[in-house]
């Protein structure tokens, strides 16, 4: 039996218009398929557009050309509610500086996408405990995140994402504010979440030593897609990769 | 997200800066505040004026002697009006009670003491005409009138000043060495200041001519009262004591009337619209009160959704639709002016109660519209000044919030 895939790209195409005319395009016919139950490490320098792929993937932006299917279902062309729907149900996002809401205590924050999905106050509740069990903040439901290590916000955030059972965890550069002790403890538990869990991951990154931690890498340069397997042995492969661009 | 997610929502969001939202309530406090304080002061100003009116009644109509304006010398206390006036006018078929009324001045004695009011010559008539009810025995009655008897009416202040018995009917009375007997006390209305009912000494007219000021024109009257039936047209009863006076005068057409009319009902009409629109121009000028305090609204909710732009940018990427932002925005503003309302609509009304009774011993009418109003206004105001800021929120591109510092 096929799988759906979780992702699939279609030669998308991102151009932005530009202030003084005229546009600039950032993508150029990326194209990648990502299945159930694996762990993609999106890598690229700054300014390869990897961000830019990161927000179409996230369904926080759209493609100016091509086809993105996400879960089978075509999202393209949907209006900015529709896809905040998309969002709230199919994706959970985990950002570099964490993105909690800092007047709000743990609980609060990790039901709050299950709020905007209508769900009775019972259910979030019950729903919202489980998740910080699963990331060992059960103690900590009235804590502000204010009043925690990084490490804890980004498990905080973890939970949030996990709440909405949503098909894909979109990490962006999540051990970014983090130090290496705590960057490693919140990788391990990707790849826990990944393996034990069967969760579908896909993380953003410029770290070769993190991507290492996904199956599957996929490395972007100047807007196109310059490899795509499994992790190499070490990064010149990567880098070697960018040539191919680089010489057009 | 339930009615009671987007109240906790907004509550946690106001109370989350408390100085701030404090300020921009107390903003709408004070226009609701003042609002509720001069429909109050408008209402008791009208209420005021329809108590004096009924006391009397407003199907009073006075008649005075003298035209209502002449050019030179001022015609002042011309003796136009007379005793056959009064059984003329007794005749149309719309009055029901007439009296002439002639006024003096009185320093009453009753043993040894002796107090300053006023005293009012008058017919049997005046008791219907003036809604006069007794306490204690009887008005004065035509006998009384025809044979100038010295009997007195007074009212219950003057019986107290004097320090007279609880029933002072037989007691006797000195006005100007003249004895007279007190036949009656009127029962309290009530009213106070100038020309208070209650402290009034009324008398019959021939006695007050004859045997106390001494007129030398004793068929002459200053002024005449007259009260019209429930059902009558105040309007058709001045025309008919008009054309009646008129002939009686024997005044040629286009000479002026030599008496002028007073209808109290059209009296009491013209007050009620002036203070109504003074009414309306208090309340206009709380409501630029009001308008600052919700512009105080949508200032803070401004610098508010800038703050927050982040906060929005997270809750749009966890999938917050537009509409669930205009909503939350929308209903905090809402949320504020509604707490300032309320505290307003108390202050308003516990003030303007307050002050009422018990600095101005005056019962303030409470109605129930301030109530509606400001409730009314607080929806209105929220939502007018939470719109804009809410729409810009909801409009923020999740990219770029998420992004903002």
């Amino acid at each position: 039996m096929k799988q759906t895939p979780i992702i699939s790209m279609k030669k998308i195409c991102k151009s932005f218009p530009l202030e003084v005319g005229g546009e600039q395009q950032v993508l150029f016919d990326i194209s990648f398929t990502i299945n159930p139950g694996e762990f993609v490490a999106i890598m690229g320098p700054s300014g390869s557009g990897k961000s830019t792929c990161m927000n179409i993937i996230g369904a926080l932006d759209s493609a100016t050309n091509g086809v993105y299917e996400l879960y089978g279902k075509d999202i393209t062309t949907l209006s900015p509610d529709e896809l905040a729907k998309i969002r709230n149900e199919y994706i959970g996002f985990v950002f570099q500086n964490f993105n909690l809401l800092p007047k709000r205590n743990i609980l609060d924050n990790v039901m709050l996408p299950l709020m905007y999905r209508g769900l009775p106050m019972n259910e979030r509740l019950e729903r919202a405990r489980e998740m910080l069990q699963l990331v060992n903040l059960e103690n900590f439901e009235t804590y502000l995140p204010t009043q925690l290590s990084g490490g804890m916000k980004q498990r905080v955030a973890i939970a949030r994402a996990l709440a909405g059972d949503p098909k894909l965890i979109l990490a962006d550069e999540p051990t970014g504010a983090l130090d290496s002790k705590m960057g490693n403890e919140i990788l391990k538990f990707f790849k826990k979440l990944n393996k034990e869990l069967g969760i579908t991951i896909v993380m953003i990154t410029h770290e070769f030593e993190i991507a290492q931690y996904a199956n599957r890498v996929i490395h972007i340069y100047d807007g196109r897609i310059t490899f795509d397997g499994p992790i190499p042995k070490n990064e010149s492969v990567l880098l070697k990769s960018e040539q191919k661009v680089r010489n057009k | 997200m339930t009615f009671y997610d987007i109240a906790h929502e907004s509550w946690l969001s106001i109370s989350g800066n408390k100085m701030r939202s404090f300020l921009t309530v107390l903003g709408i406090v004070i226009g609701i505040m003042a609002v509720v304080i001069m429909v109050a002061v408008g209402e008791t100003v009208q209420q005021s004026i329809t108590d004096q009116f009924s006391s009397l009644g407003t199907n009073t109509i006075m008649i005075r002697a003298g035209a209502a304006q002449s050019a030179g010398v001022r015609s002042g206390n011309r003796m136009t009006l007379t005793m056959d006036d009064v059984q003329y006018l007794s005749q149309l078929p719309d009055v029901a009670a007439v009296s002439p009324v002639e006024n003096s001045g009185a320093q009453v004695v009753y043993g040894n003491k002796n107090w300053s009011t006023s005293m009012v010559g008058v017919y049997p008539g005046y008791a219907t005409v003036q809604n006069i009810e007794m306490e204690y025995g009887t008005f004065i009655d035509m006998s009384a009138v025809r044979s100038a008897a010295t009997y007195a009416v007074i009212g219950p202040d003057t019986a107290e000043e004097l320090g007279m018995p609880k029933n002072p009917v037989g007691e006797i009375i000195r006005v100007r060495n003249t004895p007279l007997v007190v036949i009656g006390v009127t029962k309290a209305k009530g009213d106070s200041g100038m020309g208070s009912q209650d402290d009034m000494i009324i008398v019959p007219i021939t006695t007050l001519k004859k045997r106390i000021t001494g007129s030398r024109f004793p068929n002459s009257v200053n002024t005449i009262s007259l009260k019209l039936y429930q059902d009558s047209d105040n309007n058709i009863a001045t025309e008919q004591i008009t054309a009646l006076l008129r002939q009686q005068h024997k005044l040629k057409d286009g000479a002026a009337d030599d008496f002028q009319i007073t209808d109290m009902k059209q009296v009491m009409e013209t007050m009620n619209t002036v203070s109504s629109y003074l009414t309306l121009l208090l309340v206009a000028i709380a409501a630029v009160s009001l308008l600052v305090g919700s512009i105080g609204i949508m200032n803070m909710m401004l610098v508010s959704v800038a703050e927050r732009t982040r906060e929005i940018g997270i809750r749009k990427a966890i999938g917050a639709q537009e509409s669930t932002i205009i909503t939350q925005f929308l209903s905090e503003s809402i949320l504020i002016s509604f707490i300032g309302s309320l505290f307003g609509l108390v202050l308003g009304v516990g003030l303007s109660q307050g002050v009422g009774r018990f600095i101005l011993h005056y019962n303030v009418p409470f109605s129930i519209w301030p109530v509606v109003v400001s409730i009314s206004v607080a929806v209105v105001v929220g939502l007018a000044s939470g719109v804009m800021p809410a729409i810009k929120a909801a409009k923020l591109n999740p990219i770029d919030s998420l992004r903002y510092e």
